[in-house]
């Protein structure tokens, strides 16, 4: 540990506010991965506690372990001062934590009310029958009590995204509603949440200082420096840094967590490629998809980063889906170096030299449970990069060469700097940024000349991130033209050579994005909206 | 990446196995085999007949293989997610057809040919049918499982086709290697294709893909339907061939000779540690859940326990063995 963790330990003994909540020493340990050695942080009452770290620093394991899913292998867990044990998640909720994870814990199909009460249900019954209008009631007292404005009579699946996350933290006070000052841990809750909502959940955090202590994790560094008194900073499952609010910025917390100072020029985009005169790659023409976006028409030249923003619902998703043949257009057409391709099949168009890095990692990306190897080999399995060679027959396409996969494989690992075991882990032993390299990875090896990616750098953290720019910026050289679908206009704008802007279903404006004369943020989102 | 080795390829293996698998994974990994060698103790200490050559070989293994073709083809559509519910009838079907053109159309060794091409055709059509018309291949082979053994009564009129034809039987039973019956050596070669073709073939490895999440595979550019396809047709040619086999043993087929080849297979299957969810185990594996339903069985009969208490038995013993072999880690929620 050190220095600056002992100083504030010091700090904190000496201040006058309550601990209200403390682990000690926990260390937990998964299958020959230490995911937290030595993590000590401590919560005081009416405190609201940032916790930052890159993907796999162990922020999730920390939680878990708090909220009683996981158990720690050493360390202890202090409310009020006395040793508590929590082993799993009613424990957690009795001694007064409860947690909202980010994909909200809510059930769609049930009410608001029902939800809220969902683990409380023996209780309000008689006989096995639920006394709704006590539920209702004593509801709506516990929203007007949190400042809460829900209609609880609705079935959650017809609340917004917003609202799901309203009612989470009402059911985590509710949860713990026998303790009067309740530990609430909130996990990334700003992922997904509009400008709105996003404001909403500060101003009720803030109004709730008096009631509860909160965790904040989040991504988000601007936001956890907002809302967080302190902010402990994890990595490498170590607490490696603590800071009061008043000392901490975006970049002494994002040097801590990835152990060094972020590169200034974050973006690379003194390495933009001039593509003035390179040959156009990808040709888009008059291409629609009913319902998404109509006449969309624009080019691609070899190297050149396309950028496309729009606001959610502007159809830049659905564009992205018609161009890597997940969805087929309805009009219009798609031509690479020329020649037409038709769309509406992934794999007709992967073997036209597409490749498609879709925006869900976990669901669309990675075989989660399958070695490394066979992650990276799979678009390249039934082609002559992995074909293994029968003596007569010569190439045989369907027969698979085991070293040349290994050999894959190892080169993905080693180009793009994937940190795992072996090629032979299974990739849900890999942190996120990792596999998200393996997605990339597995695109690069067959002759790709355009690459669609949406959110590439969606939830990994800021050195993956770093890396994943190095990775495209070399792509680029390597005269692969892209689409670069992105929600965060700042890593749109730096990484792009233009930027297509999508408004209403409709490509309204393109944007020259030059190294040394990149635009505005305003400009863009002016456009957008 | 860590390039130490030992020098021992032994040693190499068993730590790469340790880096990537877990605890519960060893056990998963060695269930089916742990059953199997209790089966075996537990055989041979209470029947003195039980270890020797003639019941193995002649018994064990010779009653298995039928149950073997059927579990290796019902293997892929599982690894795929998928399931194949119309096994038995494709059994009874392709047998009743073969039966038909030895003894109505004196059709001889063809009739093998054509029996097995029958096992074929069908699973091409529960293939297309689930693929192409987009309908889960439970429903789909539930319908064609009542389509096929109805065909099958229809074609025969509810009796048996005995035929009289030894050199085909001779295909099943004669000892083309001395001591071993031809049945086990056509069970034990495709045993071998079929765990390679799982293994080290493009088919194999979209369907551990397309078993894990077809959406990957179909992102990665695989053409999802041909392979989904494909392991319905796999698996109606290895039935077409069991009926084959089955009718060639026998020198008869009746229309309903596959049944209760279903319930077992899938039993075999998932205790050979193939997960009904799945993505994960194999053809290779699935030899292991269909050795325990042999020797349980051929013991208890060994030991004289009446055929009802049998089936008790059996069932007691395929909960017991499926729990052993199932990684409930990565099941959050069984339904």
């Amino acid at each position: 540990m050190n220095s600056n963790v002992d100083s504030a330990d010091h700090a904190v003994q000496n201040s006058d506010s309550m601990v209200r909540f403390r682990v000690e020493n926990i260390r937990k340990e998964f299958t020959n991965v230490v995911a937290l050695d030595n993590v000590s942080l401590e919560l005081r009452t009416g405190e609201v506690v940032g916790l930052v770290g890159e993907n796999g620093a162990g922020k999730s394991t920390l939680l878990n372990i708090l909220s009683g899913i996981y158990q720690q292998d050493q360390g202890h867990i202090y409310v009020d001062g006395d040793r508590v044990s929590i082993t799993n998640p009613r424990m957690a909720s009795h001694q007064g934590v409860a947690i909202v994870h980010q994909e909200h814990n809510v059930i769609p199909n049930l009410s608001g009310y029902e939800n809220l009460f969902l683990e409380q249900f023996p209780d309000y019954s008689t006989a096995g029958v639920l006394d709704s209008d006590t539920l209702k009631r004593e509801g709506a007292e516990i929203l007007s009590s949190l400042g809460i404005d829900l209609d609880l009579e609705k079935r959650v699946a017809n609340y917004s995204f917003s609202d799901r996350q309203m009612l989470s933290i009402a059911k985590a006070f509710t949860e713990t509603v026998h303790t009067d000052h309740p530990i609430i841990l909130l996990d990334e809750p700003t992922a997904g949440l509009e400008e709105d909502g996003r404001d909403l959940l500060f101003d009720r955090i803030e109004d709730l200082r008096d009631q509860a202590s909160f965790v904040f994790v989040s991504h988000e560094l601007d936001e956890v420096l907002e809302i967080s008194d302190r902010i402990y900073v994890l990595r490498d499952g170590k607490i490696v840094n603590h800071f009061e609010q008043e000392n901490a910025t975006e970049d002494k917390l994002q040097q801590s967590m990835v152990g060094r100072e972020v590169s200034e020029e974050y973006y690379q985009a003194s390495d933009q490629r001039d593509v003035e005169n390179s040959e156009v790659a990808l040709t888009v023409s008059n291409l629609g998809n009913e319902g998404h976006f109509e006449d969309v028409s624009f080019d691609v030249r070899e190297g050149e980063i396309f950028g496309i923003c729009g606001v959610m619902g502007s159809g830049k998703s659905a564009l992205g889906r018609v161009l890597s043949g997940v969805d087929a257009a309805d009009t219009g057409e798609l031509a690479i170096d020329g020649t037409a391709v038709e769309t509406g099949s992934v794999h007709r168009m992967v073997n036209q030299g597409i490749g498609y890095v879709p925006k869900e990692r976990q669901s669309e990306g990675t075989l989660l449970y399958q070695p490394l190897r066979v992650n990276v080999s799979l678009p390249s399995i039934g082609t002559d990069l992995v074909a293994d060679r029968v003596p007569g027959l010569g190439t045989v396409p369907w027969l698979i060469d085991f070293e040349k996969e290994d050999e894959m494989a190892e080169d993905i690992v080693e180009r793009l700097n994937v940190k795992t075991p072996s090629i032979e882990s299974p990739l849900i032993n890999l942190s996120g940024g990792n596999q998200q390299k393996v997605v990339l990875g597995k695109n690069l090896q067959r002759e790709v000349s355009v690459l669609v990616m949406d959110n590439v750098t969606r939830g990994i953290d800021v050195g993956a991130k770093e890396e994943v720019y190095r990775i495209l910026r070399q792509l680029a050289d390597d005269g692969v033209s892209m689409v670069f679908i992105a929600d965060e206009l700042p890593e749109l704008i730096g990484m792009s050579n233009r930027i297509g802007v999508m408004h209403e279903g409709e490509l309204v404006d393109v944007v020259d994005s030059p190294p040394g004369d990149k635009p505005m943020e305003s400009e863009l989102i002016r456009k957008m909206i | 990446m860590s390039e130490e080795t030992s020098g021992n390829p032994v040693v190499d293996w068993l730590g790469e196995y340790r880096k990537n698998r877990s605890v519960t994974d060893l056990l998963v990994d060695l269930g089916p085999f742990l059953m199997l060698l209790i089966l075996i103790a537990v055989f041979t200490a209470t029947s003195e007949v039980f270890l020797t050559y003639d019941n193995l070989v002649g018994n064990v293994m010779m009653n298995s293989m039928i149950l073997l073709f059927v579990a290796l083809a019902g293997t892929f559509p599982i690894l795929q997610q998928s399931i194949d519910l119309s096994v038995e009838s494709i059994v009874s079907l392709s047998g009743v057809i073969t039966a038909i053109l030895i003894n109505d159309y004196q059709l001889g060794m063809l009739a093998l040919l054509l029996g097995i091409l029958a096992g074929t055709g069908v699973g091409v059509l529960n293939g297309v049918v689930f693929a192409k018309g987009k309908i889960p291949s439970f429903l789909v082979t539930l319908g064609s499982l009542s389509i096929f053994s109805g065909s099958a009564l229809l074609m025969t009129g509810g009796y048996s086709v005995p035929f009289n034809a030894p050199g085909i039987r001779q295909i099943a039973i004669g000892n083309t290697i001395p001591q071993v019956p031809n049945l086990v050596v056509w069970g034990l070669v495709v045993y071998v294709l079929v765990s390679l073709m799982a293994w080290k073939t493009t088919f194999g490895r979209y369907t551990y893909a397309l078993g894990e999440n077809e959406r990957v595979a179909d992102f990665s550019g695989v053409n999802v339907d041909r392979y989904k396809i494909g392991a319905f047709v796999v698996s109606g040619t290895l039935c077409g061939l069991a009926g084959v086999l089955l009718t060639a043993r026998i020198s008869s087929a009746t229309p309903g000779m596959g049944s209760g080849l279903l319930l077992q297979s899938i039993a075999a299957i998932v205790m050979g540690g193939t997960a009904l969810t799945g993505g994960v185990g194999g053809p290779h594996r699935t030899i292991l859940g269909v050795l325990v339903i042999g020797v349980l069985t051929n013991g208890m009969n060994l030991l004289g326990i009446q055929s009802f208490v049998q089936e008790i038995i059996l069932g007691f013993v395929v909960i017991l063995a499926v729990a052993m072999s199932m990684d409930r880690d990565k099941i959050d929620i069984v339904k």
